[in-house]
């Protein structure tokens, strides 16, 4: 599904990812743990091929192709969505608009034909509810006024409608209450699929308890420091991330 | 004689009921001048595009009224004189000839009236349209000129609500000509009278200067909301008197200006006494090498204490060579007010862009995604819903 190989990314210049590796295969769910500022969003951004992170060398490969070179929404029509850690606010587009729209442009970029309205519709309120949003929020302007806990879950609604194959979550769980976090791991455990791949960054345990991991892997300084299975979320949750730099191991 | 004078006033005045008020707004006009930019309220917009262009009579077919996809009574004046057939409006609106007492009152200042003045002088047919009771349908005002119209025109209309009645008025600007129209539109809102009064206007080469002079009496109520496409050259001027006390508007806009296209806006909300409220809200968007002019003036008047004003402004830039002027100007000479503004002016966002690119949206579909949601805003305002639905879908055909 997913193959990235020796992954160097700058910003403005300033190197952040600094020879990444991180294989992950179709069905699988990978965790990605690590301190403030280790690099974790900038995989994300440079994944969706947000402007400004550069990748200077090493290869994407997703699903045969080079990320590299396509641009965002074909990327996002290949399957591949990112839930934002900053969900960003639209003023003055109606979310619900903005979905559909959404939907059939990855629809019509696949040779798709545009979905049906009504079952459109009856998708995303099932959705809705199964994440206990209100339905008035699909008039609503996208993210505007939301809450944090309601943007958060607002993105795991985007991505039931738009089914991607491989979904990066962004620290999803960060700001949420324990009810709402069950139900983001329901929505997420809802989607597991054989053919379909999730890498969900976190600074907590407690999500991966919800959603066994195929793997976790430690981020730090822009590498893959420590990969191994749920255990060491447990012993990064109960020790940090000290005992990385008494024994961390290359990989 | 300076060259706009030359083309467009004559030594002859014309000939009708009217001659004294023309007589003395010719005179008027000859002595203050035309604005240049030196002139404070035409700063940013120069006049040269009208003096390069050698406006000329010709015989044109009257154009047809703009289809609108909902019911209406029609008022339709084309090059300023009324096309449509009058005699089947409904009771509530009677139409009778402006009365030259009350023109001879006006006074449009200096060279910063002058198009006030030039329509006076030259105004081809003034209409006075009372609206009196309740409204069922919107009056829809069309002013066109006829294809290929390149000579140029002084719409005027007053239009009074008698007190307690409640209208809707549409009023829709267009024309494909490259003439001049230089329109007055007088309104006159009763007391506890409503006007809900919607204009939408999109011309090509066409030069279109507009005054619309808003007069409310105790309690009256008068809310515009308004969609400019932009034009060549496109002078917009909003005066709006709160004249008693409970007196109340909302001017809502928004301007779209592309490339090779100049709109000026300029707006005076007067707080005259106190008890009196505003709201007001604008949007422009410019792009290409597109020049938008914002100026938005709350005059509280001495002695109008306890009004309350709110202005807000915002623009963005589509483009590195798109510039908006944008001021809010406020005078507050009263106590216990509240006068709020806000202008802002920016870009597309980056951050939503990619958030919606992420989402399969191409980076086209995405820009136009975010600018239409930032034009919208103001005609969300709009009351009627179809009338509402027109602006938004006018918006959408435009941007
Ligand atoms: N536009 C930018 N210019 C300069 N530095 C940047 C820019 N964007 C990100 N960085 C830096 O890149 C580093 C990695 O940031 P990133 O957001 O990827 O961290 P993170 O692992 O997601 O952290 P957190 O856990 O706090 O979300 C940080 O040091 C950050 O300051
Ligand atoms: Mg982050």
């Amino acid at each position: 599904m997913l193959k990235i190989t020796n992954l160097h990314v700058a910003v403005d210049d300033k190197p952040i990812l600094k020879g990444l590796n991180l294989e992950v295969a179709a069905g699988e769910l990978h965790a990605i743990m690590g301190p403030n500022g280790s690099g974790k969003s900038t995989l994300g951004y440079a994944l969706a091929g947000r402007d400004g992170y550069e990748i200077t060398s090493g290869a994407v490969d997703f699903e045969g192709r080079d990320l590299a070179d396509m641009e965002p929404e074909e990327r996002a029509a290949a399957g591949l969505f990112l839930a934002f850690q900053y969900p960003v606010e639209i003023p003055g587009v109606n979310n619900a608009y903005f979905l559909r729209a959404a939907l059939n442009a990855q629809r019509a970029a696949r040779g798709e034909p545009e979905v049906d309205s009504m079952a459109f519709l009856k998708a995303v309120r099932e959705s809705l509810k199964a994440l206990k949003m209100d339905e008035s929020l699909l008039k609503r302007a996208v993210n505007e006024g939301f809450s944090g806990g309601e943007k958060k879950r607002n993105e795991i609604v985007q991505m039931a409608v738009l089914k991607p194959k491989l979904a990066i979550l962004d620290e999803t769980d960060s700001g949420l209450d324990i009810d709402a976090l069950k139900l983001v791991a329901e929505g997420i455990n809802r989607l597991r699929d054989p053919a379909r791949s999730f890498v969900v960054i976190t600074h907590y345990q407690r999500l991966l308890e919800y959603l066994e991991p195929d793997r976790v892997h430690v981020l730090s300084d822009g590498q893959i420091v420590e990969s191994g299975g749920r255990e060491l979320a447990e012993r990064l949750e109960s020790e940090g991330y000290a005992f990385l730099e008494s024994d961390a191991v290359e990989v | 004689m300076s060259v706009l004078a030359e083309n467009l006033l004559s030594d002859a005045v014309l000939a009708d009921s009217y001659g004294a008020v023309r007589k003395r707004a010719q005179a008027e006009l000859m002595r203050h001048g035309f604005p240049d930019i030196k002139t404070e309220a035409w700063k940013y917009t120069s006049l040269r595009a009208l003096e390069k262009r050698s406006l000329v009579p010709g015989e044109h077919q009257p154009a047809s009224p703009p289809p609108v996809p909902f019911d209406h009574h029609l008022l339709h004046i084309d090059a300023g004189r009324l096309l449509s057939d009058s005699s089947s409006l409904p009771s509530g609106i009677s139409i009778e000839p402006v009365d030259s007492n009350r023109l001879a009152g006006l006074d449009y200042g200096n060279r910063g009236g002058a198009f006030g003045w030039l329509n006076l002088a030259r105004f081809e047919q003034g209409l006075k349209v009372v609206i009196n009771g309740r409204l069922d349908q919107p009056l829809m005002l069309a002013l066109t000129t006829p294809d290929g119209h390149a000579d140029a025109c002084h719409p005027r209309i007053e239009i009074e609500l008698t007190a307690g009645s409640r209208a809707c008025l549409v009023q829709l600007d267009s024309s494909n000509g490259s003439g001049l129209v230089n329109a007055v539109i007088d309104l006159k809102v009763g007391e506890n009278a409503r006007l809900d009064h919607a204009l939408s206007r999109h011309n090509g080469d066409a030069i279109w200067i507009e005054r619309l002079d808003v007069a409310l009496a105790a309690g009256a109520d008068y809310r515009l909301v308004t969609l400019d496409g932009g034009g060549r050259l496109t002078r917009q001027d909003i005066n709006v008197a709160l004249n008693a006390s409970g007196a109340r508007c909302e001017v809502d806009g928004s301007v779209l200006i592309g490339a090779r296209q100049h709109v000026d806006f300029h707006t005076a909300i007067d707080h005259c006494v106190g008890g009196t409220n505003s709201r007001e809200r604008f949007r422009m968007l410019a792009d290409g090498n597109g020049v938008g002019v914002f100026n938005g003036r709350i005059h509280i008047h001495p002695g109008a204490d306890d009004s309350h004003s709110d202005l807000n402004t915002g623009n963005l830039l589509l483009s590195e060579q798109a510039r908006i002027n944008t001021k809010p100007e406020l005078e507050i000479h009263a106590e216990e007010v509240t006068a709020s503004h806000g202008a802002t002016v920016g870009q597309l966002d980056e951050q939503a862009l990619f958030y919606l690119r992420s989402r399969g949206l191409s980076a086209e579909a995405a820009a136009n995604l975010l600018k239409t949601g930032f034009a919208a805003a103001p005609l969300e305002t709009a009351v009627d819903d179809a009338v509402r639905q027109w602006l938004l879908a006018n918006l959408g055909d435009w941007l």
